[in-house]
Protein backbone atom coordinates (compact mmCIF):
# COMPACT_ATOMS: atom_id res chain seq x y z
CA UNK A 1 0.00 0.00 0.00
CA UNK A 2 1.93 3.29 -1.31
CA UNK A 3 -0.69 5.48 -0.29
CA UNK A 4 -1.19 4.47 3.23
CA UNK A 5 0.80 7.01 5.06
CA UNK A 6 -0.86 9.86 2.90
CA UNK A 7 -4.33 8.60 4.59
CA UNK A 8 -6.81 7.69 1.98
CA UNK A 9 -9.93 10.45 3.42
CA UNK A 10 -7.63 13.37 2.93
CA UNK A 11 -6.72 12.16 0.17
CA UNK A 12 -10.71 12.12 -1.01
CA UNK A 13 -11.08 15.50 0.31
CA UNK A 14 -8.67 16.80 -1.85
CA UNK A 15 -10.09 15.39 -4.79
CA UNK A 16 -13.51 16.44 -4.07
CA UNK A 17 -12.11 20.12 -3.45
CA UNK A 18 -10.35 20.21 -6.89
CA UNK A 19 -13.74 19.03 -8.29
CA UNK A 20 -15.98 21.32 -6.69
CA UNK A 21 -13.12 23.91 -7.90
CA UNK A 22 -12.23 24.74 -4.64
CA UNK A 23 -8.42 24.49 -4.97
CA UNK A 24 -6.38 27.75 -5.59
CA UNK A 25 -4.10 27.50 -8.70
CA UNK A 26 -0.96 25.49 -6.70
CA UNK A 27 -3.37 23.08 -5.51
CA UNK A 28 -4.66 23.01 -8.65
CA UNK A 29 -1.36 21.87 -10.11
CA UNK A 30 -0.31 19.76 -7.36
CA UNK A 31 -3.37 17.46 -7.46
CA UNK A 32 -3.71 17.03 -11.17
CA UNK A 33 -0.10 16.08 -10.87
CA UNK A 34 -0.79 13.37 -8.43
CA UNK A 35 -3.79 12.41 -10.26
CA UNK A 36 -1.44 11.94 -13.21
CA UNK A 37 1.03 9.53 -11.21
CA UNK A 38 -1.50 8.13 -9.41
CA UNK A 39 -3.58 5.08 -10.80
CA UNK A 40 -5.91 4.46 -7.66
CA UNK A 41 -6.33 8.44 -7.26
CA UNK A 42 -7.17 8.85 -11.22
CA UNK A 43 -9.85 5.66 -10.66
CA UNK A 44 -11.44 8.09 -8.15
CA UNK A 45 -11.62 11.09 -9.45
CA UNK A 46 -12.98 9.39 -12.63
CA UNK A 47 -15.85 7.95 -10.03
CA UNK A 48 -16.50 11.28 -9.06
CA UNK A 49 -16.55 13.18 -12.09
CA UNK A 50 -18.93 10.35 -13.28
CA UNK A 51 -21.35 10.73 -10.43
CA UNK A 52 -21.75 14.82 -10.75
CA UNK A 53 -22.44 13.73 -14.91
CA UNK A 54 -25.09 11.81 -13.56
CA UNK A 55 -26.64 14.20 -11.25
CA UNK A 56 -25.67 17.19 -12.95
CA UNK A 57 -27.23 15.24 -16.20
CA UNK A 58 -30.49 14.26 -14.39
CA UNK A 59 -32.72 17.48 -14.36
CA UNK A 60 -32.57 17.52 -10.47
CA UNK A 61 -33.63 21.26 -10.42
CA UNK A 62 -37.67 21.92 -10.38
CA UNK A 63 -39.44 25.08 -11.33
CA UNK A 64 -40.83 26.59 -8.53
CA UNK A 65 -44.72 25.43 -9.70
CA UNK A 66 -47.70 28.56 -10.50
CA UNK A 67 -49.37 27.68 -7.78
CA UNK A 68 -46.51 28.17 -5.60
CA UNK A 69 -46.00 31.76 -7.03
CA UNK A 70 -49.35 32.73 -6.70
CA UNK A 71 -49.25 31.83 -2.95
CA UNK A 72 -46.21 34.28 -2.53
CA UNK A 73 -47.84 37.10 -4.56
CA UNK A 74 -50.74 36.90 -1.96
CA UNK A 75 -48.71 36.47 1.10
CA UNK A 76 -46.42 39.28 0.49
CA UNK A 77 -48.41 41.44 -2.08
CA UNK A 78 -45.10 41.35 -4.55
CA UNK A 79 -46.26 39.26 -7.92
CA UNK A 80 -43.74 36.67 -9.09
CA UNK A 81 -42.87 36.70 -13.01
CA UNK A 82 -45.19 33.69 -13.97
CA UNK A 83 -42.19 32.69 -16.44
CA UNK A 84 -40.45 30.11 -14.51
CA UNK A 85 -36.97 29.90 -15.55
CA UNK A 86 -33.30 29.33 -14.25
CA UNK A 87 -30.61 32.31 -13.12
CA UNK A 88 -27.37 31.67 -12.04
CA UNK A 89 -26.23 34.43 -10.72
CA UNK A 90 -28.23 38.15 -9.80
CA UNK A 91 -26.92 40.20 -12.82
CA UNK A 92 -30.24 42.26 -12.45
CA UNK A 93 -29.92 42.51 -8.99
CA UNK A 94 -26.39 43.84 -8.77
CA UNK A 95 -27.25 46.60 -11.51
CA UNK A 96 -28.22 49.15 -8.89
CA UNK A 97 -27.87 48.14 -5.07
CA UNK A 98 -29.32 49.84 -2.50
CA UNK A 99 -26.77 52.76 -1.05
CA UNK A 100 -26.43 50.69 2.09
CA UNK A 101 -25.50 47.81 0.01
CA UNK A 102 -23.19 49.48 -1.44
CA UNK A 103 -21.46 50.56 1.74
CA UNK A 104 -21.15 47.20 3.00
CA UNK A 105 -19.87 45.51 -0.25
CA UNK A 106 -17.33 48.56 -0.13
CA UNK A 107 -16.42 47.37 3.45
CA UNK A 108 -16.26 43.51 2.76
CA UNK A 109 -14.67 44.56 -0.33
CA UNK A 110 -11.81 45.78 1.08
CA UNK A 111 -11.54 43.46 4.23
CA UNK A 112 -11.56 40.49 0.58
CA UNK A 113 -8.81 42.44 -0.81
CA UNK A 114 -6.64 41.89 2.26
CA UNK A 115 -7.84 38.00 2.49
CA UNK A 116 -7.32 37.55 -1.30
CA UNK A 117 -3.59 39.17 -0.96
CA UNK A 118 -2.68 37.01 2.15
CA UNK A 119 -4.18 33.73 -0.02
CA UNK A 120 -3.12 34.19 -3.43
CA UNK A 121 0.05 36.96 -3.27
CA UNK A 122 -1.87 39.42 -5.52
CA UNK A 123 -0.68 43.07 -6.24
CA UNK A 124 -3.17 45.47 -5.26
CA UNK A 125 -2.48 48.49 -7.79
CA UNK A 126 -2.94 51.87 -6.10
CA UNK A 127 -4.26 54.98 -8.04
CA UNK A 128 -5.22 57.78 -5.71
CA UNK A 129 -8.06 59.40 -8.21
CA UNK A 130 -9.45 56.24 -10.24
CA UNK A 131 -9.82 57.43 -13.38
CA UNK A 132 -11.06 55.80 -16.78
CA UNK A 133 -7.50 55.62 -17.84
CA UNK A 134 -6.50 54.61 -14.66
CA UNK A 135 -8.69 51.54 -14.32
CA UNK A 136 -7.25 50.45 -18.17
CA UNK A 137 -3.60 51.07 -16.89
CA UNK A 138 -4.43 48.88 -13.78
CA UNK A 139 -5.93 45.94 -15.92
CA UNK A 140 -2.83 46.27 -18.35
CA UNK A 141 -0.66 45.75 -15.11
CA UNK A 142 -1.69 43.17 -13.27
CA UNK A 143 -2.24 41.28 -17.22
CA UNK A 144 1.66 42.09 -17.40
CA UNK A 145 2.20 40.74 -13.74
CA UNK A 146 0.55 37.59 -14.47
CA UNK A 147 2.61 36.76 -17.33
CA UNK A 148 5.81 38.24 -15.83
CA UNK A 149 5.47 35.82 -12.75
CA UNK A 150 4.24 32.95 -15.17
CA UNK A 151 1.20 32.63 -13.48
CA UNK A 152 -1.27 34.56 -15.37
CA UNK A 153 -4.25 32.44 -13.92
CA UNK A 154 -5.12 31.12 -10.33
CA UNK A 155 -8.01 28.84 -10.92
CA UNK A 156 -6.82 27.06 -14.18
CA UNK A 157 -9.90 25.15 -16.05
CA UNK A 158 -11.29 25.23 -19.39
CA UNK A 159 -14.45 24.20 -17.72
CA UNK A 160 -16.63 27.46 -17.36
CA UNK A 161 -18.97 25.71 -14.44
CA UNK A 162 -15.56 25.19 -12.53
CA UNK A 163 -14.39 28.76 -13.36
CA UNK A 164 -17.61 30.48 -12.49
CA UNK A 165 -18.23 29.14 -8.89
CA UNK A 166 -14.49 29.45 -7.99
CA UNK A 167 -14.54 33.36 -9.30
CA UNK A 168 -17.87 33.44 -7.20
CA UNK A 169 -16.31 32.55 -3.89
CA UNK A 170 -13.88 35.16 -4.42
CA UNK A 171 -15.38 38.44 -5.17
CA UNK A 172 -18.67 40.19 -4.56
CA UNK A 173 -19.75 40.00 -8.70
CA UNK A 174 -21.12 37.45 -10.24
CA UNK A 175 -19.22 37.02 -13.74
CA UNK A 176 -20.20 36.57 -16.84
CA UNK A 177 -18.11 32.96 -17.81
CA UNK A 178 -18.53 32.21 -21.32
CA UNK A 179 -17.03 29.16 -23.79
CA UNK A 180 -15.72 30.63 -26.73
CA UNK A 181 -13.45 27.45 -27.63
CA UNK A 182 -15.69 27.04 -31.12
CA UNK A 183 -14.84 30.82 -31.84
CA UNK A 184 -10.93 29.84 -31.62
CA UNK A 185 -10.92 31.32 -27.87
CA UNK A 186 -9.96 28.88 -25.54
CA UNK A 187 -11.04 29.41 -21.82
CA UNK A 188 -7.63 29.19 -19.29
CA UNK A 189 -9.12 30.05 -16.56
CA UNK A 190 -9.77 33.14 -13.73
CA UNK A 191 -8.02 35.23 -11.68
CA UNK A 192 -8.76 37.87 -8.91
CA UNK A 193 -7.54 41.50 -9.61
CA UNK A 194 -7.51 44.15 -6.94
CA UNK A 195 -8.61 46.97 -8.92
CA UNK A 196 -9.67 50.39 -7.36
CA UNK A 197 -9.22 48.53 -4.13
CA UNK A 198 -11.68 45.89 -4.69
CA UNK A 199 -11.07 42.41 -5.92
CA UNK A 200 -12.30 41.45 -9.15
CA UNK A 201 -12.81 38.37 -11.64
CA UNK A 202 -10.75 38.45 -14.61
CA UNK A 203 -11.10 35.48 -17.30
CA UNK A 204 -8.24 34.95 -19.07
CA UNK A 205 -8.49 33.11 -22.52
CA UNK A 206 -6.21 31.69 -24.65
CA UNK A 207 -5.77 32.52 -28.81
CA UNK A 208 -3.08 30.41 -29.99
CA UNK A 209 0.01 31.61 -28.08
CA UNK A 210 -1.77 34.44 -26.80
CA UNK A 211 -2.95 35.11 -23.32
CA UNK A 212 -6.53 37.55 -23.10
CA UNK A 213 -7.32 39.00 -19.52
CA UNK A 214 -10.81 39.79 -19.48
CA UNK A 215 -11.41 41.61 -16.49
CA UNK A 216 -14.94 42.85 -15.54
CA UNK A 217 -15.90 45.55 -12.80
CA UNK A 218 -18.61 47.49 -11.02
CA UNK A 219 -20.02 49.91 -13.59
CA UNK A 220 -20.17 52.69 -10.95
CA UNK A 221 -20.90 55.46 -12.73
CA UNK A 222 -19.58 54.51 -16.66
CA UNK A 223 -21.80 55.51 -19.23
CA UNK A 224 -23.26 52.61 -21.14
CA UNK A 225 -20.50 52.60 -24.39
CA UNK A 226 -19.30 50.71 -26.99
CA UNK A 227 -15.94 48.82 -27.55
CA UNK A 228 -13.23 51.19 -27.83
CA UNK A 229 -9.86 50.29 -28.26
CA UNK A 230 -6.61 51.82 -27.29
CA UNK A 231 -2.79 51.03 -26.96
CA UNK A 232 -1.39 50.89 -23.70
CA UNK A 233 1.88 50.63 -23.06
CA UNK A 234 1.79 48.15 -26.56
CA UNK A 235 -1.19 45.85 -25.60
CA UNK A 236 -4.44 46.11 -27.12
CA UNK A 237 -7.16 46.92 -24.59
CA UNK A 238 -10.88 47.26 -25.65
CA UNK A 239 -13.10 48.51 -23.01
CA UNK A 240 -16.64 48.86 -22.49
CA UNK A 241 -19.37 49.27 -20.37
CA UNK A 242 -23.27 47.65 -20.63
CA UNK A 243 -25.92 48.55 -18.36
CA UNK A 244 -24.61 45.83 -15.54
CA UNK A 245 -20.83 45.91 -15.81
CA UNK A 246 -17.43 47.71 -17.45
CA UNK A 247 -15.12 45.34 -19.06
CA UNK A 248 -11.53 45.25 -20.05
CA UNK A 249 -10.13 43.27 -22.20
CA UNK A 250 -6.73 43.21 -22.71
CA UNK A 251 -4.17 41.13 -24.92
CA UNK A 252 -0.94 41.54 -26.83
CA UNK A 253 -2.73 40.05 -30.38
CA UNK A 254 -2.77 41.88 -32.77
CA UNK A 255 -6.01 44.82 -32.33
CA UNK A 256 -8.65 42.97 -35.18
CA UNK A 257 -7.91 39.72 -33.40
CA UNK A 258 -8.89 41.27 -30.03
CA UNK A 259 -12.44 42.97 -31.22
CA UNK A 260 -12.99 40.07 -32.72
CA UNK A 261 -12.73 38.58 -29.72
CA UNK A 262 -14.46 40.95 -28.20
CA UNK A 263 -17.07 40.79 -30.58
CA UNK A 264 -17.61 37.44 -29.62
CA UNK A 265 -17.56 37.27 -26.18
CA UNK A 266 -20.68 39.93 -25.75
CA UNK A 267 -22.70 37.98 -28.34
CA UNK A 268 -21.97 34.55 -25.78
CA UNK A 269 -22.76 36.56 -22.64
CA UNK A 270 -25.95 38.42 -24.40
CA UNK A 271 -27.53 35.16 -25.39
CA UNK A 272 -26.54 34.03 -21.83
CA UNK A 273 -27.96 36.50 -20.56
CA UNK A 274 -31.38 36.10 -23.12
CA UNK A 275 -31.65 32.64 -21.04
CA UNK A 276 -32.34 34.30 -17.66
CA UNK A 277 -35.89 35.41 -17.39
CA UNK A 278 -37.28 39.02 -17.63
CA UNK A 279 -36.18 41.36 -14.12
CA UNK A 280 -39.66 41.20 -12.35
CA UNK A 281 -41.60 44.53 -11.57
CA UNK B 1 -46.07 46.29 7.83
CA UNK B 2 -44.38 46.24 4.84
CA UNK B 3 -42.71 48.96 3.07
CA UNK B 4 -42.25 48.99 -0.94
CA UNK B 5 -39.09 49.30 -0.55
CA UNK B 6 -38.84 45.72 1.00
CA UNK B 7 -41.16 44.83 -1.62
CA UNK B 8 -38.88 45.91 -4.25
CA UNK B 9 -35.93 44.48 -2.62
CA UNK B 10 -38.02 41.07 -2.48
CA UNK B 11 -38.64 41.35 -6.17
CA UNK B 12 -35.15 41.89 -7.07
CA UNK B 13 -32.97 39.49 -4.16
CA UNK B 14 -35.37 36.79 -3.91
CA UNK B 15 -37.82 36.42 -6.83
CA UNK B 16 -34.80 34.91 -9.13
CA UNK B 17 -34.50 32.45 -6.95
CA UNK B 18 -38.03 30.83 -6.02
CA UNK B 19 -36.22 27.78 -8.71
CA UNK B 20 -33.70 27.52 -6.32
CA UNK B 21 -35.27 27.90 -3.13
CA UNK B 22 -38.03 25.49 -3.88
CA UNK B 23 -35.51 22.56 -5.21
CA UNK B 24 -33.84 23.01 -1.99
CA UNK B 25 -37.17 22.77 0.09
CA UNK B 26 -38.66 20.24 -2.22
CA UNK B 27 -35.45 17.80 -1.56
CA UNK B 28 -35.59 18.34 2.32
CA UNK B 29 -39.21 18.03 2.94
CA UNK B 30 -39.53 14.92 -0.01
CA UNK B 31 -42.72 16.38 -0.41
CA UNK B 32 -43.79 19.02 -2.88
CA UNK B 33 -46.78 19.84 -1.32
CA UNK B 34 -44.52 20.87 2.09
CA UNK B 35 -42.17 22.55 0.03
CA UNK B 36 -44.66 25.27 -1.09
CA UNK B 37 -45.59 25.36 2.35
CA UNK B 38 -41.58 26.02 3.32
CA UNK B 39 -40.94 28.67 0.44
CA UNK B 40 -43.70 30.35 1.44
CA UNK B 41 -43.00 30.81 5.10
CA UNK B 42 -39.54 31.32 3.77
CA UNK B 43 -40.63 34.05 1.68
CA UNK B 44 -42.18 35.69 4.28
CA UNK B 45 -39.71 35.58 6.35
CA UNK B 46 -37.05 36.82 3.47
CA UNK B 47 -39.70 40.09 3.40
CA UNK B 48 -39.52 40.89 6.90
CA UNK B 49 -35.53 40.24 7.27
CA UNK B 50 -35.54 42.62 3.95
CA UNK B 51 -37.07 45.98 5.28
CA UNK B 52 -33.30 45.98 7.83
CA UNK B 53 -31.37 43.85 6.03
CA UNK B 54 -28.54 44.21 3.04
CA UNK B 55 -27.90 40.96 0.87
CA UNK B 56 -24.68 40.98 -0.67
CA UNK B 57 -25.04 37.32 -1.92
CA UNK B 58 -28.71 36.80 -2.29
CA UNK B 59 -28.95 33.60 -3.58
CA UNK B 60 -26.89 32.19 -0.67
CA UNK B 61 -28.86 34.20 1.22
CA UNK B 62 -32.40 32.76 0.07
CA UNK B 63 -31.01 29.08 0.44
CA UNK B 64 -30.21 30.26 4.04
CA UNK B 65 -33.47 30.91 5.35
CA UNK B 66 -34.87 28.37 3.01
CA UNK B 67 -33.02 25.63 5.18
CA UNK B 68 -33.99 27.08 8.35
CA UNK B 69 -37.79 27.22 7.54
CA UNK B 70 -37.40 23.74 5.85
CA UNK B 71 -36.40 22.48 9.40
CA UNK B 72 -38.40 24.48 11.47
CA UNK B 73 -41.45 23.73 9.51
CA UNK B 74 -40.19 19.92 9.79
CA UNK B 75 -39.66 19.86 13.92
CA UNK B 76 -43.60 21.35 13.96
CA UNK B 77 -45.25 19.58 10.85
CA UNK B 78 -43.17 16.17 10.53
CA UNK B 79 -41.47 15.49 13.39
CA UNK B 80 -41.08 11.62 12.91
CA UNK B 81 -38.76 12.69 9.80
CA UNK B 82 -36.61 14.91 11.60
CA UNK B 83 -33.61 12.71 12.15
CA UNK B 84 -30.62 13.65 13.76
CA UNK B 85 -27.02 13.64 12.36
CA UNK B 86 -25.66 12.32 15.75
CA UNK B 87 -23.46 8.71 14.84
CA UNK B 88 -23.63 9.19 11.30
CA UNK B 89 -20.81 12.24 11.41
CA UNK B 90 -18.00 10.70 13.43
CA UNK B 91 -14.45 10.27 12.11
CA UNK B 92 -14.47 9.69 7.94
CA UNK B 93 -13.97 6.38 7.14
CA UNK B 94 -13.32 6.18 3.48
CA UNK B 95 -12.41 3.45 1.83
CA UNK B 96 -9.22 3.18 0.76
CA UNK B 97 -8.92 3.76 -3.13
CA UNK B 98 -7.14 0.11 -3.31
CA UNK B 99 -8.00 -0.84 -7.19
CA UNK B 100 -6.47 0.48 -9.78
CA UNK B 101 -7.44 -1.15 -12.41
CA UNK B 102 -10.15 0.70 -14.62
CA UNK B 103 -13.15 -0.42 -13.40
CA UNK B 104 -16.51 -0.55 -15.28
CA UNK B 105 -18.04 1.26 -11.68
CA UNK B 106 -17.67 4.62 -13.33
CA UNK B 107 -19.04 3.48 -16.15
CA UNK B 108 -22.60 2.65 -14.56
CA UNK B 109 -22.67 5.42 -11.83
CA UNK B 110 -22.94 7.75 -15.47
CA UNK B 111 -25.34 5.42 -16.66
CA UNK B 112 -27.41 5.46 -13.85
CA UNK B 113 -31.28 6.50 -15.06
CA UNK B 114 -32.89 9.60 -13.77
CA UNK B 115 -35.03 7.71 -10.95
CA UNK B 116 -32.01 5.86 -9.43
CA UNK B 117 -30.39 8.99 -9.29
CA UNK B 118 -33.29 10.44 -7.33
CA UNK B 119 -33.75 7.40 -4.91
CA UNK B 120 -30.02 7.54 -4.28
CA UNK B 121 -30.43 11.41 -2.76
CA UNK B 122 -33.51 10.66 -1.30
CA UNK B 123 -32.63 8.10 0.71
CA UNK B 124 -29.36 10.11 2.01
CA UNK B 125 -30.03 11.03 5.66
CA UNK B 126 -31.21 14.44 6.26
CA UNK B 127 -27.36 16.41 6.84
CA UNK B 128 -25.59 14.96 3.50
CA UNK B 129 -28.76 15.18 1.68
CA UNK B 130 -29.29 18.98 2.31
CA UNK B 131 -25.13 19.28 1.84
CA UNK B 132 -24.92 17.22 -1.44
CA UNK B 133 -27.80 19.34 -2.90
CA UNK B 134 -26.92 22.65 -2.02
CA UNK B 135 -23.81 22.16 -3.79
CA UNK B 136 -24.25 20.29 -6.75
CA UNK B 137 -28.15 21.10 -7.50
CA UNK B 138 -27.91 25.01 -6.07
CA UNK B 139 -24.35 25.63 -6.95
CA UNK B 140 -23.12 26.78 -3.24
CA UNK B 141 -19.66 27.29 -2.58
CA UNK B 142 -18.70 25.69 0.66
CA UNK B 143 -17.95 28.82 2.52
CA UNK B 144 -21.70 29.30 1.51
CA UNK B 145 -22.64 25.93 2.42
CA UNK B 146 -20.98 26.58 5.88
CA UNK B 147 -22.98 29.69 6.86
CA UNK B 148 -26.22 28.45 5.46
CA UNK B 149 -25.39 25.44 8.02
CA UNK B 150 -23.80 26.80 10.66
CA UNK B 151 -21.32 24.51 10.34
CA UNK B 152 -17.30 24.37 9.93
CA UNK B 153 -16.37 24.35 5.98
CA UNK B 154 -14.32 21.05 7.32
CA UNK B 155 -17.38 19.88 8.19
CA UNK B 156 -19.50 20.76 4.62
CA UNK B 157 -16.29 18.54 3.46
CA UNK B 158 -16.86 15.57 5.36
CA UNK B 159 -20.19 15.64 4.43
CA UNK B 160 -20.03 16.23 1.19
CA UNK B 161 -17.54 13.34 0.93
CA UNK B 162 -19.88 10.54 2.47
CA UNK B 163 -22.73 11.72 0.76
CA UNK B 164 -20.72 11.18 -2.39
CA UNK B 165 -19.15 7.50 -1.28
CA UNK B 166 -22.68 6.81 -0.25
CA UNK B 167 -24.19 7.85 -3.57
CA UNK B 168 -21.39 6.12 -5.81
CA UNK B 169 -21.97 2.81 -3.24
CA UNK B 170 -26.10 2.91 -4.53
CA UNK B 171 -25.33 3.78 -8.16
CA UNK B 172 -22.20 2.40 -8.94
CA UNK B 173 -23.62 -1.64 -8.14
CA UNK B 174 -24.52 -3.04 -11.90
CA UNK B 175 -28.65 -3.82 -11.55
Amino acid sequence: MIARDLGPSDDLLMLQALLDGELDASGVIDMERRIAADPRLSAEYARLCALRGAIQGGAMREAAPDSLRARIAAATGVTPASQSNVVKFPEAAAARPPVAAVRRWRAAAGAMAAAVVALLGVNIYLVSDWGSDDIERAVVAAHTRGLISGQPIDVVSTDRHTVKPWLAGKVPLATTVVDLASDGYALSGGRVDVIADEPVPTLVYRHREHFISLTELPRGSARVSAPTRETVNGHSVVSWTDNVRRYVAVSDMSPPELDDFVANFRRAAASEREDSPPKAK
Amino acid sequence: MTTEAARSRFAEIVLPYLDDAYTLARWMTGSTADAEDVVQDACVRALRALETTAVERPRAWVLTIVRNTALTWMAKNRPANVTSTEGEEGPLELPELTDPAPSPEQNVIAQADHGAVRAAIAALPQAFREAIVMREINGLSYKEIADASGIPIGTVMSRLARARMMLMNALGRPA
